[in-house]
């Protein structure tokens, strides 16, 4: 769960100097949209992505009368010019989860990953966290995700799982959730079978209630009302 | 009236999952409980298992998978690589059985010696991977049909209809590559049923693109929904394939009481749909249709599902 096991590592960096035509085709021949700025001892200065690219070469430019002129100020500039210094940067020893929060609020697609002293180890972008939770989620292995609302009290998942692991089937993963009623979780078992007919039953027998599952949504909150 | 084939053979129940297993023998004889109480067994053409010959079985399946699906049966082993896949000594032989009496359906087919044919089999076979067994299949019984088509009757546009209520993952991956086989699936959204995988993007590989059709179900929905797929979407598909034949993967696990998922088709939703694909294989494949049991676990309503699904293959008049 730690971001050194998930990130880039083979990193695609650029000079400061170099030029922007330079860092758009770097960014084009390696299918990437960000490119860490390093000095000369691998130490990273700033980060320049695509949108700096395209803002630096505004298309509205080409209608105004001093185009030409605005363009040779445009060829002239060094990546050093518009990278941003200083980015937010994430450490190899954090985790998948500091950097979920860290996108959700810094609104960026991606950081490099620095260690103390400021040498670039890699880069993680938000299409590196979509593949680990897919993987977390254990959805690229066949299953059947179970959708079960239980009481918020000791001891109630281990009903659960104890009536799982009775049938003999494994977990994929499961995912506990917050339910619109403080008083009951939403439970997510990714069971790694196509044989859920008894378990269902079980369930059922046991008092849990199975979820209807288009009645839940996966980022509903407990102030939402009830749907209905 | 309808010449058609019913593949039925004891020896398929010697397949034993052992106790508590959905996939169970019980479900073949309430299929066939269903049509012989429904008066259909005079007027249907009988056909019995033959073994598939294991070329038939290499055209699809790695060698070393179906040797090595073999040596497990003869060492007495209960399962095969998942819990899912709970087996006996005769699983393999059985499995040769299914395939080998699917083939010999469709050659009855392509010979004009019957009309259509409902092969009453297992085990099922549309999760089988090349190499892999899976969700209860070990051969994958509708692509060995398919290729023996391409084989040995040289057809250049297969069509597989795929109801079943879980994703035909086998199916798909071993066509998605191939634009002659038209793999069409509807099915409970990968998100909450086996095996997660049949999302509607999901459209093909390579030279096989927009020959591979994913119509993923949201859990609750019904007649309405089959409905809407098959006038929106699987006429419209199959009007631009024309396919020379239908393949049919039948599932009657998408009934609103079977347990195994969360689809709610009724009774007279199934037969809704077997109509409109047998009108499908009418307008394009001379009437040319075989099919194939995969899924379907409420014994309740197997023997009235099978009942109607041999009649409609008949050309008999469905009480809606």
């Amino acid at each position: 769960m730690f971001v050194h096991r998930s990130m880039t590592a083979k990193v695609i960096t650029i000079g400061k100097q170099a030029s922007l035509l330079e860092a758009k085709e770097l960014m084009r021949d390696n299918n990437i949209r960000h490119l860490p700025v390093v000095d000369e001892e691998q130490k990273l200065i700033g980060v320049i992505t695509d949108r700096d690219i395209r803002g630096a070469m505004p298309l509205e430019n080409v209608r105004l009368p001093d185009f030409c002129k605005k363009m040779e100020v445009v060829t002239q500039l060094k990546v050093g010019d518009i990278m941003t210094p200083d980015p937010i940067t994430i450490g190899p020893h954090d985790t998948i989860e500091d950097a979920l929060l860290m996108f959700e609020q810094k609104k960026v697609g991606a950081f490099p990953v620095v260690d103390g002293q400021g040498h670039l180890k890699g880069i993680i972008s938000v299409r590196d966290i979509l593949r680990a939770f897919t993987n977390v989620l254990g959805i690229g292995q066949p299953g059947t995700l179970l959708c079960i609302l239980m009481e918020e009290k000791v001891g109630q998942l281990k009903k659960i799982v104890d009536a799982i692991t009775e049938e003999g089937i494994s977990f994929g993963s499961v995912l506990v959730a917050r339910y619109w009623d403080e008083n009951k979780r939403a439970v997510f078992p990714y069971l790694l079978t196509n044989n859920v007919m008894r378990i269902k039953q079980k369930l059922k027998a046991l008092g849990f209630e199975l979820l209807d599952p288009m009645e839940w949504y996966i980022d509903q909150l407990p102030s939402h009302e009830p749907k209905g | 009236m309808k010449r058609t084939g019913y593949l039925y053979d004891l020896r398929f129940l010697l397949h034993d999952t052992g106790p508590y297993h959905p996939e169970c023998s019980e479900r073949l004889q309430a299929i066939h409980r269903g049509i012989e109480a429904g008066g259909l067994l005079p007027l249907v053409k009988v056909i019995g298992a033959v073994k598939a010959e294991i070329r038939r079985i290499e055209a699809v399946h790695d060698p070393s998978y179906i040797r090595r699906f073999e040596e497990l049966c003869l060492c007495g082993h209960r399962t095969f690589d998942f819990p899912d896949n709970q087996m006996c000594q005769e699983t393999y032989e059985v499995a040769l059985l299914a395939a080998g009496g699917v083939i010999e359906a469709v050659r009855q087919v392509m010979a004009g010696e019957i009309d259509n044919a409902f092969c009453a089999i297992r085990p099922p076979g549309h999760h089988a991977e090349v190499n892999q067994a899976m969700g209860f299949c070990y051969f994958n019984n509708i692509a060995i049909a398919a290729r023996y088509l391409q084989d040995e009757w040289k057809l250049a546009r297969i069509g597989i209809i795929d109801f079943d209520v879980h994703h035909g993952n086998g199916t798909q991956h071993i066509f998605e590559q191939d634009p002659t086989v038209l793999y069409y699936s509807c099915h409970e959204h990968p998100t909450f049923a086996f095996p997660g995988t049949g999302r509607s993007f999901e459209k093909g590989v390579g030279p096989g693109v927009g020959t591979t059709r994913n119509w993923p179900i949201l859990p609750g929905q019904g007649d309405d929904e089959y409905r809407k797929l098959i006038e929106t979407d699987l006429w419209p598909t199959f009007d631009a394939f024309k396919p020379e034949v239908v393949l049919v993967s039948c599932g009657f696990d998408a009934h609103e009481e079977d347990d195994m998922s969360d689809i709610r088709l009724t009774t007279g939703g199934y037969s809704y749909v077997m109509q409109q694909v047998v009108a499908i294989a009418e307008k394009y494949a001379g009437g040319r249709l075989v099919s194939v049991l995969e899924g379907g676990y409420c014994l309740a309503r197997l023997p009235e599902l099978a009942r109607n699904h041999v009649q409609i293959l008949l050309g008999e008049e469905i009480p809606g």
